[in-house]
């Protein structure tokens, strides 16, 4: 047995899981005009408060990477799997997953071949491949090595680049609100960073990929991108597993920093194939004066994912435009928790995302806009747009606004949506079968979002995955069109 | 026989009957107008012509070709050639119109139409119609005013080329300009490709500038009078009204008799 076996067969077990969301949601801060905090029962007023931002939580306060990954192992130990339960909307829990059985030092075989069929061959300025806990390919155009571009993996840039990594490692995300944040933060190994100093332009995009290629792998992935002053740059992320039978898990931590000016396009294609792949991850993106990301997440397939996903504006002048698509199948299990976060103000937001679902799956978006004292200024609108394609599929949209400043404007709308049969019949009119035509509708509801990738190939790859699940779900939405 | 032949076609919704037994031949190469007041089931014929699902033949049937396509799919009797020009054409965000064109020209064929010669064939179609080329690059019909609605349906019928087209009150809600382009368009497609029309219209408008041979006029789900161009011109001057009254009586005699 491994050692990083040993430690999970340790755990434990506890008689109550300890999710510090859920016990917050126990008051209300705030309500009470300077008085305690109203105490309420358990189960009331749960809903408005299940998820929190980070907002300016992390563990990165000084401690050395041991002593996180030590305080991490604490909170493992004491920590069950973590249950979130919405009640009336969804619960995303973690119960079904066997994490005893699954062995986080498994060992990689080369490139997995998921990665070479579904990432285009094109022109890149860099690219790092984790398979399993390792670092399975690594390269780095060396024109931008010479210009002091780093792209490697943590655990490298922990012994070449600590100056570097070390004020950034962790800074804004938290490793012990569940077990599965203080898992990857305890036990992550390999990882990327890549490092884009002040000044530096680059076109092409930097890929990262975490691929799990077999069953009873426990992947913790941990990324840190560091955009200096006035860089400007891509990033490419890529989720992938191979279709097979069994479990296996994903808990990622990614955090990204710009600094002052920088521009960052952040994608992230994420498909765990038909396994049973639970998928558990924090990702942070922190804009600085004048700065701007554009990050566009496409969630398109895990058997249970549960992602966080923050977008913090943090310091004056910084705009962001927060695009993602989300497309469920089958019988899988999609909890999305988007932050709009504005620390300090002036400053722009911009939250569009869209959904699809088909088969029996369950996909819930939460965006929350969360507008600090400081922030003032910023306007920022939030929409989710969401389309249903089977009778048993459900998409639930919650969209919530919290503002503590005075002098902003913060706003959101969504429409659900089915398929229109007016326009279907249309289509047909012109020679389309009914497949062809509702094809056309579903990759017309993404495509605003899809051509917002600004990468063509990239853009296909999104393109065919959409395309690959309607063809999945040919008999399925026929069925739906036959019952209405 | 003729190319589109419709005999004794009874349609009912859920809640009623709307045609009450149409009989109507058109051939390629020929213009027909089908008008009458609202509500006589215009519309429906239309729509039960290309197999919307809403509407139910109870009797009769459709052949096209020599084929009984009373049962068909629509995108089946699109393959065929039979075509319509909807009154109120639906949006399709996030397909541009040329794509879009692509997509129908292809459902058509075994292999996909080569590149260069879609653009020839979309570039002689925009010509034709006088629409901008930026035009073809924007989501179908998605943001459209009335008038370039219209002129995208026409459009697509050029681009499609089919045998039969009917255009459903493609005349409602265009400015003169507008309606004069759609006409001469639909002209020049049967001048040029031989195509065969039924124009359904309300009003006489359009008919200023695509000249039928042949005119039917429906009423409370039947045609009740038939004739060439003269009729359009005795409806300018009369009036739905007085042609209601005229055939009034055989109208209630053939009602009776289908009840």
């Amino acid at each position: 047995m491994t050692r990083f076996a040993r430690r999970l067969a340790r755990a434990p077990p506890q008689p109550v899981t300890k999710v510090p969301e859920q016990d917050a949601a126990n008051t209300l801060p705030g309500a009470t005009n300077g008085a305690a905090p109203v105490q309420v029962k358990a189960g009331r007023h749960r809903e408005a408060s299940l998820y929190h931002a980070l907002a300016g939580a992390g563990a990165g306060d000084g401690r050395t990477l041991a002593q996180l990954r030590a305080a991490a192992l604490d909170v493992y130990e004491a920590s069950e799997l973590p249950i979130w339960r919405r009640s009336g909307f969804w619960t995303t829990s973690l119960q079904s997953l066997d994490l005893d059985a699954l062995d986080p030092a498994a060992s990689a075989e080369g490139v997995p071949e998921v990665v070479s069929r579904t990432i285009p061959d094109g022109p890149r300025a860099g690219r790092i491949v984790q398979s399993a806990g390792e670092t399975v390919h690594l390269e780095l155009d060396p024109g931008l090595a010479e210009r002091g571009v780093i792209l490697c993996s943590l655990e490298d840039a922990f012994r070449d680049h600590p100056e570097l990594v070390g004020p950034w490692y962790s800074k804004r995300l938290t490793i012990d609100r569940h077990k599965l944040e203080a898992a990857n933060a305890a036990f992550w190994r390999a990882g990327a960073f890549l490092h884009v100093p002040a000044g530096v332009t680059v076109s092409e995009p930097f890929e990262i990929v975490y691929a799990i290629e077999r069953p009873g792998v426990a992947q913790f992935g941990r990324t840190l991108v560091l955009g200096g002053a006035n860089s400007e740059f891509r990033v490419h992320e890529y989720d992938l597993a191979e279709d097979f039978e069994g479990q296996a898990l994903h808990a990622g931590a990614f955090e990204l920093y710009l600094q002052d000016g920088a521009r960052c396009r952040l994608a992230q294609l994420q498909d765990w194939g038909s396994g049973e792949v639970f998928d558990v991850s924090t990702r942070f993106v922190g804009v600085g004066r004048d700065a701007y990301c554009h990050w566009l997440p496409a969630l398109l397939g895990g058997h249970l994912v549960r992602q966080h996903l923050e977008l913090a504006v943090s310091e004056k002048g910084g705009d962001m435009a927060f695009r993602g698509l989300l497309f469920t199948e089958e019988h899988e299990h999609l909890d999305v928790f988007a932050v709009d976060l504005h620390e300090t103000g002036p400053s722009g937001g911009d939250v569009h995302w869209r959904g699809a679902a088909t088969g029996e799956s369950r996909a819930s978006f939460e965006g929350l806009i969360q507008i600090d004292p400081g922030a003032q200024q910023t306007h920022t609108y939030l929409q989710f747009h969401s389309m249903m394609l089977s009778p048993k599929a459900r998409i639930d949209a919650i969209p919530s606004v919290l503002v503590s400043a005075d002098d902003v404007s913060a706003s959101h709308g969504g429409t659900v949506g089915e398929l229109d049969e007016n326009a279907i019949y249309y289509m047909q009119t012109r020679g389309l079968d009914r497949p062809a035509a509702v094809r056309v509708i579903v990759e017309g509801f993404f495509e605003p979002l899809v051509a917002e990738i600004g990468d063509e190939a990239m853009e296909e790859v999104v393109r065919s995955k959409v395309a690959a699940k309607l063809a999945a779900a040919r008999e399925d939405i026929e069925a739906y069109a036959t019952s209405r | 026989m003729a190319d589109l032949e419709i005999t004794d076609l009874h349609v009912r919704t859920e809640d009623r009957e709307i045609l009450r037994g149409v009989d109507l031949e058109i051939n390629r190469g020929e213009i027909h107008a089908l008008m009458g007041p609202n509500g006589s089931g215009k519309s429906t014929l239309a729509n039960t012509l290309l197999g919307h699902p809403s509407y139910e033949i109870t009797q009769g049937s459709i052949t096209f070709k020599g084929e009984d396509i009373t049962e068909q799919e629509p995108h089946e009797r699109a393959k065929a050639g039979l075509f319509l020009a909807f009154q109120y054409p639906v949006s399709i965000p996030g397909v541009s119109v040329a794509n879009f064109l692509r997509m129908a020209i292809n459902a058509k064929r075994d292999e996909p139409i080569q590149v260069k010669e879609f653009r020839t064939q979309l570039q002689h179609a925009i010509e034709l119609l006088d629409v901008d080329k930026a035009f073809t690059s924007r989501h179908l019909n998605d943001g459209f005013s009335g008038g370039e609605k219209k002129r995208a349906e026409i459009l697509q019928m050029a681009m499609l080329a089919p045998d039969i087209a009917i255009l459903d009150e493609t005349d409602s809600g265009l400015d003169i300009d507008a309606l004069r382009t759609v006409a001469e368009g639909v002209q020049k497609l049967h001048d040029e490709q031989g195509l065969g029309a039924l124009i359904i219209t309300h009003y006489q408008r359009i008919l200023h500038y695509v000249k039928p041979e042949f005119v039917h006029i429906l009423m409370e789900g039947r045609i009740v009078l038939e004739g060439g161009v003269e009729l359009v011109e005795r409806l300018e001057r009369e009036g739905y009204d007085q042609i209601r009254q005229e055939v009034g009586a055989s109208a209630a005699a053939a009602g009776d008799e289908g009840a």
